[in-house]
């Protein structure tokens, strides 16, 4: 960890206009919360439901994307990656300071707001704020790693990202039962449920594949990143 | 004392070619690169596959034509089935043509030629129309020819074909006219690209919950009216009271009249608008 790397990271992460993009998903959930219960959906499948297609669904992969890219892609794509690296401060050191950045950023505007609407909803009944906000922030911290990488190997890394997280995990994994395995949101739904009671939740995937997953996940990420980083070379863009 | 030289340079007597003509090159320029032409393979990648995933159904559907004689989707219905994958090349592509003359302060080049703010948002969008129409359109004809060759019992639906394409025409409008005000806030590429589509997924994954909400408490006429606040069933809606299709939304109908197209063009206005004032603060820069 390097306080002043991690410093930067936050400034050009929360500067100016980009701190919208991040604010913009965690308050649109809120707000369909307030709207629900507004409109008496304050029932457990409801609340679910909210959570597993808008806050684990939509919103987490976004996030991630925004936050894990965030933290590195701009720096490499403007060149001022050069000033950074030039220091002398150890790149897996580097890599590892951006990845905590973009986890805390995941846990203040993803896990948080999961939990505030899901309390909004349904209270602290049968503990399900607690459970999908802890499976949110796990996912998000595999999220913050699998993205961070992708960040440091391509140009393309949003691009990718929105791919993965559109075509295979949404489209592919609502269709086909085998993808869901592969999937970093479907691995901490069930972290969710293990924590929820709820009678309405489910998870595809048993617990016993999903905690080595997504520790294999992030581990593996954050390390290569790291050795990515050490013989990196800027190339031209296009 | 002092003396001119002529040292040789020569003056341009050529045919002076005008605005229009700088404008329409840059919006070849700029569908060019949309699709990555004239660019490295790396930049083809993108939309080339996405334009190939936009073709599978249609190449499905008249495999299912010719073989169980049998529509699997209906022409009317084919840009909101396959809407992810417009927004994903949506949201990819309209950075590659805002970002990169923001970031390097080109426009004061651009503007001390002919083109001015007007004219180079034009091309802009144009470009991107035309790109993102491309990506809807050659789908729905390959399905049109491929209806017309296996000669499909009863009379080809040739009024519905032609509906959606028009409406594909307002589609691309709308979708470029939205995408690169979007895009063009941020000078850098994968913000664009992440801002757009944020923009487009909060409206894709809350409206059916608001839907829903709305609908489970009696407020049917108040539901309908959630559906335009997603371009893909706007447009759908506008479709459906112009051609009279039905209605493509996940459950129930749209608003009656033409409230729906009022406010697709009030959208577009926006898009346009946002737009302009965004290139003229750039442009002062």
């Amino acid at each position: 960890m390097n306080t002043v790397v991690a410093g930067i990271t936050y400034r050009a992460l929360l500067g100016r206009r980009r701190i919208i993009l991040l604010l913009l998903l965690p308050l649109g959930l809120i707000a369909l919360a307030v709207l629900l219960r507004f409109f008496g959906g304050n029932d457990q499948p409801t609340a679910v439901g909210l959570m597993q297609s808008f806050a684990i669904g939509t919103m987490l992969p976004l996030l991630g994307l925004i936050a894990g890219t965030g933290v590195i892609a701009p720096e490499i794509d403007d060149g001022t990656i050069i000033h950074l690296m030039s220091k002398p401060i150890s790149r897996p050191v580097i890599a590892l300071t951006k990845f905590v950045v973009a986890v805390t950023l995941l846990a203040v505007f993803a896990a948080l707001p999961t939990y505030v609407a899901a309390w909004l909803l349904v209270g602290n009944e049968d503990r399900i704020a607690a459970g999908f906000a802890a499976g949110s922030l796990a996912a998000g911290i595999a999220y913050a790693a699998v993205f961070l990488l992708l960040g440091v190997v391509t140009r393309h890394a949003v691009t990718i990202g929105i791919i993965y997280a559109l075509v295979w995990e949404s489209l592919v994994g609502n269709l086909l039962a085998g993808a869901r395995t592969y999937s970093i949101q479907r691995w901490g739904q069930s972290i969710a449920d293990q924590i929820s009671t709820s009678a309405f939740f489910e998870a595809d995937v048993s617990l016993s594949f999903a905690v080595p997953a997504l520790l294999i996940v992030t581990v593996a990420a954050v390390l290569w990143a790291g050795h990515r980083l050490r013989a990196f070379s800027l190339t031209g863009d296009e | 004392m002092s003396e001119i030289y002529d040292i040789g340079y020569r003056h341009y007597d050529g045919p002076r070619l005008g605005r229009g003509y700088a404008t329409r090159a840059l919006a070849v320029h700029s569908l060019r690169g949309v699709f990555g032409l004239g660019r490295p393979a790396r930049s083809k990648l993108t939309p080339f596959s996405l334009a190939a995933i936009m073709l599978l159904p249609a190449i499905v559907n008249v495999a299912t034509m010719a073989l169980i004689q049998q529509r699997v989707i209906q022409y009317s219905g084919y840009a909101v089935i396959m809407q992810a994958v417009v927004a994903i090349f949506l949201a990819s592509q309209a950075p590659t043509l805002v970002a990169p003359d923001l970031r390097h302060r080109v426009l004061p080049l651009y503007l001390s030629r002919p083109v001015t703010i007007a004219s180079y948002v034009g091309a802009k969008v144009a470009a991107m129309t035309v790109a993102v129409f491309a990506l809807v359109a050659v789908p729905l004809t390959v399905m049109y020819l491929g209806e017309l060759v296996v000669d499909m019992p009863g009379p080809p639906a040739t009024g519905e074909f032609f509906g959606s394409v028009v409406m594909a025409l307002a589609l691309a409008f709308l979708l470029s006219a939205f995408g690169l005000a979007l895009a063009s806030f941020t000078p850098r590429r994968g913000l664009g690209v992440a801002s757009v589509i944020t923009v487009y997924l909060l409206s894709f994954a809350s409206i059916p919950l608001v839907y829903g909400a709305l609908e489970s408490t009696g407020h049917d006429e108040a539901a309908s009216w959630a559906w335009l606040l997603n371009p893909f069933w706007l447009v759908d809606s506008v479709q459906s009271w112009l051609f009279g299709t039905p209605p493509h939304s996940i459950e129930g109908g749209y608003p009656s009249g033409p409230a729906s197209a009022v406010f697709l063009v009030a959208l577009v206005g926006i898009g346009l608008g946002a737009l302009m004032l965004r290139y003229r603060k750039a442009a002062a820069r």
